[in-house]
């Protein structure tokens, strides 16, 4: 019955949402000229520069592929830094949002614990291209800018998973430990990150992944990634040069994913000793014979020289203007933050209420509504789409022994399996804001396209997620349901999709959250929404204006979090 | 009628089966006897055709059925119900949705999911009458995983026969319930396989109840079959004694 409730309401949610837009199916049909460019552009991908389309630039002195290198390096390199600065805060924050390490619970921890939990959750919930606008509205362009605002975020969100982390972490051990006479820390180290450790480690991984692909968005505001290479090229007509840059990002991404699903691997499994069964061997051969992983040891030396030579490959982090400029950029920001009102009431705040009522019946409510259904219409689109895609893309079904049974089909399941498998990761690859810009050249300023580029990045997680649960789920009912003479599709649809259907739920979530996230700033590419007011409010120098929108989004990012944390908690209740 | 013809069945070089030469007739009674890891289980799953026999053939009713694929495999199996040992049944869903899967080759994915989301008043009588028939007709619209172990194994009978089925396969369906539950079921499955004439292979640990309910019982070892007769059969105890 709940299933049930769940389906009519998503449906009933997507329907209302396409409403509060106003999108409709003829939105999709672009202009005669816009059909031209997008004829031209989409043609363009069949075709990636391998050199400048501007015949001045060739015979320069960086050769086209160069500049992708460079624009790469740079991309990986703030990455890589950015999550090296972000793994310290989340180390810390995860520590004190932690009760792990308590020996005896007190106000002062439990102040500390959920005043840590609140700030990392906040300053997660500002994205970090708003973060980047911030900056550089406040002290103008420098690398530490980007550094600064990947970090900020994603130092929120690991010190919020840590914390999380280390609280599940089983402490049978650290109670050994204490009840041996160990402090409440030596039992915290020795028996909770101990165990912790390679989930820790998985995580932080993976937030890497994401980092390429924010420090690549990051380029859209003028950091110079492959994102900025991407959005001058277009600028200046060079679609060809744009489909270069989106395969070398899409490579890059697809490498680090695959990098870090092996490194991930080897971190939860363990690398199986190679010591046999024989008798009378020595300490060394037995020390020899441990269970050990080269490729492991060469990612983690290669991590850390990584981190080293990012750090010190750039010597000018300050750089981009000068220092009296970036106080007097400072000083003009910190004072026209304040909104205007009360400037103009020498700091009387008392007329703080009527200047945000105003500016939210304005315009603040309308882009908030419109945000928050941009990002739920799109997950539930990514939904919808995942659960029919994962019928045809996971393993246990696209085979001529669906679960084990033998069928004796086509090969062609086999075949569109592995087909949407590539597409997902493909999906998966591109940043959502890269993806959006892109479809905004076919489709034209709708939100059909904040809606698709959020859709498929989503859907291709969710599908992959989705994919591996049910692989992984072993289910005796879908057999049953193909032994008596049942399809895959009613194996899937009575057996899998209900003993998975919490999971999927529970992805499910975990994705709006991001979906909203990510919702707030899409609207910078020209759709109205909160991202529009923040880089028009930009535009305009109109600080107070940006602050309060940044402001709104991060509250609706904050809710949005709290909600999908609650529903989730509750939803692992009930598995 | 089913025959096996020098059957075979081996994965990789493990040899589960063992060249079996077998006739079940149409609407017999027969139990499989034998330890664990005697084969039991790979010969229904060669009877229904999820595994392919390595060698040798399985026919049913003429149909060889490791040449049958896609829909001919399909439209056999939907004659042919099967309870695995662990009953094969969603937990989360409801006693009716489960017994309604009964009926999946036959309704197809769209049919399958009008049930499983609004099932109507005649299916849901149907339903309710097979239920009755097991013994559990007040748990129609009970979550599976709030019933009994016994309970559940009537809901996974009572899926089976909503297939309608000419056979059914069960592979050790009452290993898990004390010996007076065990009794009730077994009893219970035959009695309404020789009402609705069907043919009825499970495999079994307990003799006594092999003798007790079976037309015929065929006893296994090491993928093959060693005995072949009827339940007075003196072979059958003497395999029992073997067993302990």
């Amino acid at each position: 019955m709940r299933r049930r409730w769940f389906f009519i309401g998503a449906i009933a949610l997507f329907f209302g949402g396409l409403w509060v837009l106003e999108v409709r199916p003829g939105q999709l049909i672009p202009s005669e000229g816009g059909r031209e460019a997008a004829g031209d552009f989409l043609s363009a991908a069949f075709q990636p520069a391998l050199d400048y389309e501007e015949s001045d630039m060739r015979g320069g002195e960086v050769s086209f592929l160069g500049k992708i290198g460079k624009a790469l390096w740079l991309t990986v390199r703030y990455a890589v830094v950015a999550m090296s600065l972000a793994f310290a805060i989340g180390v810390i924050g995860g520590v004190l949002g932690s009760r792990a390490w308590w020996s005896k619970p007190n106000l002062f921890l439990q102040v500390l614990r959920i005043g840590t939990r609140l700030l990392a959750t906040a300053i997660r919930s500002v994205h970090e291209l708003m973060w980047a606008l911030l900056f550089l509205s406040a002290v103008g362009t420098s690398p530490l800018v980007a550094i600064l605002a990947m970090a900020l975020p994603y130092g929120g969100t690991l010190a919020k998973v840590f914390s999380e982390l280390l609280d599940e972490s089983e402490s049978s051990a650290g109670e050994v430990i204490r009840a041996a006479g160990g402090s409440g820390f030596t039992a915290f180290f020795a028996g909770v990150v101990t165990k912790a450790l390679p989930d820790l480690a998985t995580y932080a991984l993976y937030r890497l992944e994401c980092a390429v692909r924010s420090s690549a968005v990051l380029g859209f505001v003028g950091i110079p990634t492959i994102g900025y290479e991407i959005k001058t090229a277009y600028e200046d007509g060079h679609y060809h040069e744009i489909w270069s840059y989106v395969y070398a990002l899409l490579i890059v991404v697809i490498l680090f994913e695959a990098w870090g699903a092996k490194v991930r691997g080897l971190l939860t499994k363990g690398t199986p000793s190679r010591v046999g069964e024989e008798k009378g061997q020595s300490l060394s051969e037995l020390w020899q014979g441990r269970g050990r992983s080269w490729f492991l040891r060469f990612s983690v030396a290669t991590l850390a020289v990584g981190i080293a030579a990012g750090w010190m490959a750039e010597d000018r982090w300050g750089a981009g203007v000068g220092w009296e400029q970036r106080e007097r950029n400072l000083d003009r920001f910190t004072g026209e933050m304040v909104p205007y009102p009360v400037r103009e009431a020498d700091g009387d705040w008392s007329v703080f209420g009527s200047w945000f009522s105003e500016k939210m019946s304005d315009e603040g409510a309308v882009a908030l509504w419109r945000t928050f259904h941009v990002g739920t219409t799109a997950i539930l689109l990514a939904g919808g789409l995942s659960l029919i895609g994962i019928l045809f893309a996971a393993r246990t079904l696209a085979t001529s022994n669906p679960r084990g049974v033998r069928d004796g089909g086509s090969k062609i399941r086999g075949l569109l399996g592995m087909f949407l498998r590539g597409a997902s990761m493909l999906a998966r690859a591109m940043p959502e804001y890269i993806l959006a810009f892109l479809l905004l050249r076919v489709f034209g300023p709708t939100y059909w396209v904040l809606i698709f580029a959020l859709a498929i990045h989503n859907g291709g997680i969710l599908l992959r997620l989705g994919a591996e649960v049910f692989d992984n789920t072993k289910s005796q009912a879908s057999e049953v349901i193909l032994a008596q003479g049942g399809n895959r599709s009613s194996a899937y649809l009575a057996a899998m999709m209900p003993a998975g259907f919490n999971r999927l739920v529970l992805f499910l979530f975990y994705r709006w959250e991001s979906c909203i996230r990510e919702a707030t700033v899409l609207g910078m590419l020209g759709v109205a929404s909160l991202g529009f007011l923040i880089s028009d409010a930009k535009v305009a120098f109109f600080y107070d204006e940006m602050i309060l929108w940044v402001c709104l989004g991060a509250a609706l990012v904050f809710v949005g979090d709290l909600t999908s944390d609650f529903v989730r908690g509750k939803l692992r209740t009930a598995e | 009628m089913l025959e096996f013809q020098s059957a075979s069945l081996s994965y990789g070089a493990t040899v589960a089966l063992d060249s079996i030469d077998l006739t079940i007739r149409s609407g017999e009674q027969v139990c499989l006897i034998g330890p664990s890891g005697a084969g039991k289980s790979s010969l229904l799953g060669l009877c229904n055709g999820r595994v392919p026999a390595t060698s040798g053939k399985v026919v049913l009713n003429d149909q060889n059925l490791g040449e049958l694929k896609g829909k001919a495999l399909k439209e056999v199996r939907s004659g042919i119900a099967w309870v695995p040992q662990d009953l094969g049944l969603v937990p989360n869903l409801r006693v009716s949705q489960n017994v309604a899967c009964g009926q999946a080759a036959r309704k197809g994915f769209w049919g399958l999911m009008r049930s499983l989301l609004l099932m109507g008043k005649a299916e849901k009588e149907r339903v309710s009458g097979l239920l009755k028939r097991v013994g559990i007709e007040k748990k129609i619209f009970a979550r599976v995983d709030h019933l009994s172990g016994g309970q559940r194994q009537r809901v996974a009978i009572a899926r089976a026969l909503y297939q309608q089925p000419q056979m059914i396969l069960a592979d050790e369906p009452v290993s898990a319930v004390d010996p007076e539950r065990a009794k009730s079921l077994v009893e219970l499955l035959t009695t309404i396989a020789r009402e609705e004439k069907m043919t009825l292979v499970m495999s079994l640990h307990d003799v006594d109840l092999a003798q007790r309910y079976f037309d015929r019982v065929i006893g296994m070892r090491a993928g093959r079959v060693v005995l072949d007769g009827s339940p007075d059969d003196a072979g059958v105890r003497e395999l029992y004694r073997l067993d302990q």
